[in-house]
Order: C-alpha cells, then structure tokens, then sequence
C-alpha cells in the first residue's frame, strides 16, 4: 500500500511537469498530450491522496485503541492499589481496636508454633487418603485399594470408566484378577453398590 | 501520513490550477470563460476571508481551518498557473 501510494504521488507530478517542460505549446498534438498527461495526474494525486487518508485514519485508530488500553491498564492497576489500601487500612484498625483479641491470637500462634515444634524428626510413612482422626467426622466406610470414600470412589470409577470396561475398572482399582477369587468377589460387590449409588 | 495526503491533495489542486490555464490557452472564449471562474473565485475568496467566522460555523470547521484552506486553495491557484506559465 505503501509503495503503491509513492508510485502515484511521483507518477502525479511527473505527469504534471514534464509534459509542460518538455513538450511545445504551440503544436496541437504536444498540446493534446498535455492536456492527457494533465488529466492522468490530477487522477494520480487524487487516489494517492486518498489512500494517504485511509492510512492515515487506520493510524489514528490504532493509536486511540492503545491509548484505550494503556488507559484501562492504569485504571486497573490504580483500583487494585486502592483495594490494597483499603484492606490494610481494615486491618491495622481490627489490630488497633480488638487488643484482647490480639493477644488470644498470638496465643494461639504460640501453640501452634510449639506443636509444630515437637513433630517426629523421621517422617512415619503413611498410605495416602487415610482417614483423619482429628476432624470431627464419622468414621465411612472405605472403598478401593487406595482408601477412597463413597464420594470420591464413584467419581474416580465414572471417570475411569469412558475409557476402561467394568473388569478393567475393577481390576485396577482393586488390584485384584477376574475370577473366583474372594478378592474379586468382593471387589465386584462393592463395585456394583457403587454404581447403583452412584446411577 | 497526514502530512502526505495533505500534499498529495495540494499536487492536485496545483495539477488542476494547471489545467485550468491548458484549457484557457485553448480559445479566446475558453481563455475569458476562465478568467470569469478566476474572477468568481477571487470574490467567493475575499468574501471568505471576511465572513470567516460565519462560514466556519456553517461548515462546522474551526476559523483557523477555515483560514489554512483559503490559504491553501491560494497556494495551489499561484504554483499551478504559475508551473503552466513559466514553462
């Protein structure tokens, strides 16, 4: 587009001056041909002119859009500050106003940092998802090899099974080879009260 | 590139201020019929100038536009009857 634009502009005043410079007036034939080449470049100038304006008006929209996102990431940015602002403000006033609160907390930091003190030098190796004796949960039942619960055995088996058939499932869950086992047998039947459970 | 449609409408009119005087050299009737133009123009220009204040609202364009086409168009009359005279 670029060099189209510089071919007309050039085109327009060579076809403007040089068949008035070189060309004679007075015989009608130059003068024709000046009259062509005159009409020639007019139209020239005209299309390089309006080219130059239609790059021109892509320019400028170019540059109101990246000044409309410069200006969004500022607003941006300065919102987040002022959100920050806000939330420390809050809670240098909950420090200031709450003082007996602040010390339950420090506390209870306290005893957190001594409990976490006193832990085992050696990590105990321990099988995953094991039941944790802390929450103040009742004890479910458990379901796999790998300990699952209901929940999460019948989520695990729905999506294991859009690739793998029923047996696959089972045997990979439960570790455990298709046949008369007692292995299998169990692992069949936990297998079906989870999928009717389950739907 | 403003700069550069700007010039390139300003080689036209130039262009076209040389084609009036081609066609003025044509024939005594085209070479009167051109000076009536010119002499209308020189009139709707001077009348510009002086009621440029209402034509700018007219034409929903700032005076000092206003001011810089009148200018221009003055430029383009001057290097095109002039390029066609001299050479």
């Amino acid at each position: 587009m670029h060099l189209k634009l510089f071919v007309l502009s050039v085109a327009s005043v060579v076809l403007w001056l040089a068949p008035l410079v070189v060309l004679d007036k007075r015989l009608d034939i130059h003068k024709a041909l000046q009259g062509v080449s005159l009409t020639a470049a007019i139209a020239c100038a005209v299309t390089a002119g309006n080219i130059a304006r239609e790059l021109s008006e892509q320019g400028e929209i170019e540059e109101i859009k990246a000044r409309a996102i410069t200006a969004d990431v500022v607003d941006e940015i300065a919102t987040s500050a002022y959100i920050f602002q806000q939330q420390r403000q809050q809670e240098a006033e909950q420090i200031l106003s709450g003082q007996p609160e602040r010390e339950e907390a420090v506390e209870a930091l306290k005893r957190a940092w001594l409990l976490d003190c006193n832990e085992p030098s050696e990590p105990v190796t321990e099988p995953l998802n094991q039941p944790n004796d802390n929450a103040l949960t009742v004890d479910e039942e458990r379901f796999t090899n790998l300990n699952l619960t209901k929940n999460q055995a019948i989520e695990l088996i729905q999506k294991m099974r859009s690739e793998l058939n029923q047996t696959q499932t089972i045997e990979k869950l439960w570790e455990c080879k298709k046949g008369g086992s007692e292995a299998w047998k169990r692992a069949y039947a936990q297998f079906k009260s989870l999928m009717e459970e389950g739907g | 590139m403003r700069a550069m449609y700007l010039a390139n409408y300003f080689v036209a009119g130039c262009i076209a201020s040389s084609f009036l005087g081609w066609i003025a050299s044509l024939h005594p009737m085209a070479f009167r019929a051109v000076l009536c133009l010119l002499a209308a123009m020189a009139i709707a220009w001077g009348l510009s100038w002086l009621l440029d204040f209402s034509l700018s609202k007219l034409l929903n364009i700032s005076v000092a536009d206003l001011q810089a086409l009148l200018i221009g168009g003055l430029g383009m009359l001057l290097i095109g009857l002039g390029v066609f005279l001299c050479t």
